[in-house]
């Protein structure tokens, strides 16, 4: 794997993560707002409204895109069966970002699962850069 | 919540329909992946992009997927959806063999089996926060 390779790999874990990320604090900030409103009963439309409406989930979707761009450069770069287990590390990344940013807990199956894909990908991505 | 019950035929079918329309988005990028080059981000980058017939493959197969992940849910258990979701990677690779050339190799296997146990533990663990909240 050739350092342009890994750099596409960051950048694709970065906004994979960033686009998630987004995603949960629009799906959070959305219900919240429903909530202050009224809080007898929120319903799915004033949700739905509420969601698109405000900024988040459409700058969840541009990360997205950016993605899209992204991990197609990243596969001109890499085999393909090599790309995808590689690109297992942003499950991982997202988890240790969602303990920090939205207090998610790291139960004892989690830290395994963790660390197994962590060790996983690294061995990929050895082999593939021989 | 919804508790309808379903056969296990429909978990079957509905498993193996989201790891082929995964795998099929994948084989679409890196069909589509040869038309990157050069890396100059200017209109012609995007232009090659999306005049290429494979990115649609792959969009089509995002959405394809996103639809019966959100199906699956409803119904299956949200762990073993959770696996289910992630085994693209034995089958991305078994494809990968034939169509691309991709060998296999002892770091491809060893990294892999180490992810799909991650995975695992990890779907393991989607089980058990689903029994505590019943």
């Amino acid at each position: 794997m050739s350092l342009f390779a890994i750099i596409l790999w960051l950048l694709n874990v970065t906004v994979d993560t960033l686009g998630q990320l987004t995603f949960k604090f629009a799906a959070v900030d959305a219900d919240k707002k429903i909530n202050n409103e009224n809080s007898n009963n929120a319903n799915n439309f004033a949700y739905w409204k509420k969601l698109l409406l405000r900024p988040y989930i459409w700058i969840g979707v541009a990360f997205y895109i950016a993605e899209f761009v992204v991990w197609l450069c990243f596969l001109s770069q890499v085999e393909l069966s090599v790309g995808v287990m590689l690109g297992s590390i942003n499950i991982v990344i997202l988890m240790l970002l969602g303990r920090i940013f939205f207090a998610e807990v790291l139960s004892f199956w989690r830290v395994l699962g963790i660390l197994l894909i962590s060790i996983g990908v690294a061995v990929v991505g050895f082999g593939s850069s021989l | 919540m919804e508790n309808s019950k379903k056969s296990a035929k429909f978990y079957i079918i509905g498993f193996l329909l989201l790891m082929s329309l995964d795998t099929f988005a994948q084989i679409s990028f890196k069909n589509a992946s040869a038309v990157v080059e050069p890396f100059v981000i200017n209109v012609d980058f995007f232009v090659r992009i999306l005049s290429n017939i494979w990115v649609y493959g792959a969009i089509a197969g995002y959405i394809g997927s996103f639809i019966i992940w959100m199906t699956l849910l409803k119904y299956a258990p949200v762990g073993a959806s959770f696996a289910a979701s992630h085994l693209e990677i034995v089958s991305v690779t078994i494809v990968s063999y034939y169509l691309f050339n991709e060998p296999l190799n002892n770091y491809k296997i060893i990294g892999g089996v180490l992810i799909l146990l991650g995975v695992l533990c990890l779907a393991k663990d989607e089980e058990q926060h689903e029994n505590n909240k019943a």
